[in-house]
């Protein structure tokens, strides 16, 4: 008999396992959408209409950064949060209930975008991830939106709920560092939903429905980004987490320090909200000050992630040398590099180091006049979160996988095989699509081909780079295609019981060590609050000041049309009955307890 | 807590990391002069630039100092061609009639966000003539990708603002005079000295005129039918680069309802 | 085929007093040298030498 998570939980290895299937689901769509719009932008393959390209990015995007990333986290979260407490969730029909939540949002979200893909159907949300006003996408994909984010807080409270009871039977024991690292990240989510919360609810939505006649598109956006930038470290973050809690383990290693890493999840909270102005470096109406004052806070955001780097690699050398490796650089031949989750990790953590420095890049002020909404930044983001938490949760799932499903993983070397695919195919895909940036090729275009001039390399070639991203991208495919053999291959098979026990990394440093402030979720949350007021209050004012709450007089560009009449007067019809029979019931209530 | 040496060590050189980076970024927005679009222009309303923000066109403000008023709109920039002189100081305000754009000129640092309701202004040297393509790289609807227009830097001694209109007789009765009205407009601040050519059969007349700066001078050339004969007649009027030419139809007896046209070309 | 994760192959404990990372400071030495030459790279010769740049209008003159 096996001491795996699925012997230990057996009904939240049932939620766990849905959640990542979930998430591949997503990840196989999103990988089709990246590679049709690969080889469309660079010429090589053109089958769709380009005017359908944006409905396919659009898909991309959400499948990939919303519902593959955040499916597979909640599922990561509740892993850690069960393990490391000790205990069973509070109630599972609880735990069903926000799965269910996050999925009609999906769905409902995923429904416009895909109808824009035809033109039998009138509806369609090719607004792209950001969802900049006047570009208006059905109402349905804002409702859907709102769904799946209420579906993560409501997940959030039932970690809490957890740490709560924990906490009454444990009245002085430290927080685990895994349930830590899950409370902090999901405050720093709270804080960073109530922005495109109030930019959906109180203005997109309405007016999608046709209840308010325009918007503020300067406003709008500062919301969204007020959520945007925070929302790439809620995807980061569990990336991290399994950095800290298990790479050390499957290096052989123990974590070099539980303080630090303490410290850094403080950090990400703290500073991960106020600095979305760092994507508005080049818009108008937000005076240089606040856009400096921006740039300092995300330049700091920076120490948390330094410091992860050096700890991280602290706790793998820490394993290599336990495992007998020497040397100033000798050591990282005693790694695990046969082993596909430590391999697929490690080469995550590797690729995300050259992220480090595009997004130094990002975060400088004037700088990006060079490189805002290039090419530069896809190529960014392709190592962020394309490689440091896609590869990350790729690899760890040959570990998760067999837990939650107690089978053993179907095949290896497939599995080895495909960590490394990914890798070199990321490789060739953004250190193009950077230089790409450097030369002034934009970003989300259907066709990068202009009449009018053409782009000059002063290496190399547009062709060249072109073929580096359509390699990058075939590439990346088949290493998807040998990931979904490896799953299926991996739920088809038998029940084992030899399977690893679950469990995770022990530190070398470890929480006796960390200040007992560490712990005080409500000073940091306090202090969190305090620097987003700091960071936005006046830029929020200043914009609202300039444009008014809902802006100037323009009309919104709907990407369809039709339907949307029928859906606001669906709406409205439905909350009058709910409202009459609610009055009704009242009534007869009332009048049942006078009678 | 106890950090191991070597992690303080990296944590040093994480903050210094960190600092240098602000320093230089500030070293660019103070030592350099390099200035981020701000909150400086006032709002717009998009439904009625037209009195908010003007035609779209390039302005001369001063000793090579220009101004270059844009719109950018799905799926076009106004003007298009952009033209302004090498050896420049050009200021662009940039809006939009719709949703948000951006105007990125290739291959330099010229790069604004276009937000409908707001003007991106910026201004920017040009010292070498030269052509350069605009394109949006902001999402703005299904022909996002056809979204470019060009900016032109001309050679200072190619550069003028010079317009030439001609209103002109298109037909006349045989015996009467044709007029060919001349307007010579100056979009530069300095007085423009020319000469305005005519040429009509054979016949070949010049005029000194001097248009002042920021204004439009008019001239007016005329023809005696006699002397041509009757049948079609090309002409063409030249003011430096800029020509206008036409027929002037000479006939014997002109129809009732013919009011002798008063078009332009 | 086996397990995903193949039992660490320990050959000695190094416990937390007796453990200097000196490997993780020479490549976090590297990394250090590299960031500090990219950043001076992309910033001194990409991006001052894409002009014409956005300058104020007070302060005229003086880009590369």
């Amino acid at each position: 008999m096996s001491n795996a998570y699925i012997d230990q939980f057996p009904a939240e290895a049932k939620v766990v396992k849905a959640l990542f299937y979930s998430s591949f689901v997503a990840l196989a769509l999103g990988g089709v959408f990246g590679i049709i719009q690969t080889l469309h932008r660079t010429d090589i393959y053109r089958f769709i209409d380009s005017a359908n390209y944006y409905s396919v990015l659009t898909a991309h995007g959400v499948f990939m950064v919303i519902t593959f990333t955040i499916f597979f986290l909640v599922g990561v979260f509740t892993w850690a949060v069960t393990t490391s407490l000790d205990r069973e969730v509070e109630d599972i029909r609880f735990t069903w209930a926000w799965v269910a939540l996050m999925s009609i949002g999906t769905v409902m979200a995923a429904v416009p975008i895909l109808a824009g893909l035809t033109d039998s159907i009138d509806m369609s949300a090719a607004v792209l991830f950001t969802f900049y006003a006047p570009l208006q996408g059905h109402p349905l994909f804002y409702l859907g939106l709102v769904l799946f984010v209420v579906g993560t807080w409501v997940a959030g409270a039932d970690w809490f709920r957890s740490w709560w009871a924990w906490k009454k039977e444990n009245p002085d024991a430290r927080i685990p560092l895994p349930t830590f690292m899950v409370l902090t990240t999901m405050i720093m989510w709270y804080i960073a939903t109530m922005g495109v919360a109030t930019s959906i609810l109180v203005f997109l939505l309405p007016w999608s429905l046709g209840w308010i006649e325009t918007v503020n598109p300067l406003l709008t956006r500062t919301l969204f980004w007020f959520f945007g930038h925070p929302v790439v470290y809620f995807w980061l973050m569990p990336a991290y987490m399994m950095w800290y809690v298990m790479l050390p383990k499957f290096s052989g290693g123990k974590l070099f320090s539980d303080p630090l890493a303490r410290v850094g999840f403080v950090l990400f909270l703290l500073l991960s909200t106020p600095v979305g102005i760092h994507h508005q470096y080049l818009d108008p109406g937000i005076s240089e000050g606040f856009k400096f004052i921006a740039m300092t806070n995300t330049m700091f955001l920076l120490l948390p992630s330094l410091l992860t780097a050096f700890t991280v690699v602290a706790s793998m050398e820490h394993g290599a040398r336990q495992r007998g490796g020497t040397g100033y650089f000798g050591w990282l031949k005693a790694l695990p590099w046969r082993d596909p989750v430590f391999a697929g990790m490690a080469l995550a953590g590797l690729l995300f180091a050259a992220a480090g420095f595009s997004g130094m890049v990002n975060a400088g002020m004037n700088i990006n006049y060079l490189v805002h909404n290039s090419l530069w930044v896809v190529g960014h983001f392709h190592l962020t979160v394309g490689t440091a938490v896609a590869l990350t949760f790729m690899a760890v799932s040959y570990w998760f996988i067999p837990q939650v499903t107690g089978k053993e993983l179907w095949n290896r070397s497939v599995a080895l095989v495909q960590v490394v695919l990914w890798f070199i195919g990321m490789t060739f895909m953004t250190n193009s699509m950077h230089r790409a940036g450097l030369i002034g090729m934009p970003r989300r275009t259907a066709e990068p081909q202009y009449e009018g001039f053409e782009f000059e390399t002063a290496v190399g070639s547009v062709g060249e780079l072109d073929a580096q991203i359509a390699l990058g991208g075939v590439l990346l495919t088949l290493s998807l295609v040998l990931f979904f053999a490896n799953i299926i291959g991996t739920a088809f098979g038998s029940r084992s019981d030899t399977l690893p026990d679950n469990g995770y990394a022990e530190a070398l440093s470890g929480s006796d060590d960390a200040p007992r402030v560490l712990d005080n979720l409500k000073l940091w949350t306090a202090i969190a609050i305090v620097l987003v007021i700091f960071a936005y209050s006046l830029p929020l004012l200043s914009i609202v000041d300039r444009g008014g709450l809902f802006g100037p007089d323009i009309p919104p560009l709907p990407v369809s049309l039709e339907s949307v009449t029928f859906l606001a007067f669906a709406v409205e019809h439905v909350a009058t009955v709910a409202l009459e029979s609610a009055g009704n019931f009242a009534q007869t209530a009332l009048s049942g307890v006078i009678n | 807590m106890n950090i191991h040496s070597y992690e303080k060590l990296w944590l040093i050189a994480a903050l210094l990391l960190i600092v240098g980076f602000i320093a230089t970024i500030t070293y660019g927005s103070v030592g350099l002069g390099i200035a981020m679009i701000d909150d400086s222009e006032d709002t717009v309303n998009p439904g009625s630039l037209d009195e908010d923000f003007g035609e779209p066109r390039v302005e001369h403000v001063g000793e090579n100092e220009y101004e270059a008023y844009v719109i950018a709109q799905t799926f076009t920039y106004r003007p298009d061609p952009i033209e302004v002189p090498a050896d420049s100081e050009v200021t662009f305000y940039v809006t939009s009639r719709d949703v948000i754009h951006s105007f990125s000129v290739v291959g330099t640092n010229v790069n604004t966000m276009v937000i409908p309701g707001e003007v991106s202004s910026m201004t920017v040297e040009f010292d070498d003539p030269g052509e350069y393509g605009i394109v949006c790289n902001e999402y703005c609807g299904d022909f996002h990708h056809t979204m470019e227009g060009q900016l032109h830097v001309v050679p200072e001694d190619e550069f003028d603002m010079t317009e030439l209109s001609v209103e002109a007789d298109d037909e006349v009765e045989l015996g009467d005079e044709a007029t060919f009205n001349v307007s010579v407009e100056n979009g530069m601040l300095d007085d423009l000295e020319t000469t305005a050519s005519f040429e009509i059969g054979d016949e070949t007349v010049e005029e000194e005129i001097t248009v002042a700066g920021e204004s439009t001078e008019e001239t007016t050339f005329t023809v005696d039918s006699s002397d041509l004969g009757e049948g079609d007649h090309d002409w063409t009027i030249t003011v430096d680069d800029y020509e206008e030419s036409g027929t002037l139809t000479v006939v014997d007896e002109l129809e009732e309802e013919n009011d002798g046209g008063n078009n332009d070309e | 085929m086996g397990q995903a994760t193949e039992e660490s192959e320990q050959l000695q404990e190094i416990g937390h007093d007796e453990y200097d990372p000196v490997g993780t400071l020479a490549l976090i030495g590297l990394y250090f040298l590299i960031l500090v030459f990219l950043w001076l790279f992309v910033y001194f010769v990409e991006f001052l030498g894409n002009d014409p740049t956005v300058i104020g209008t007070m302060l005229i003159g003086g880009i590369a």
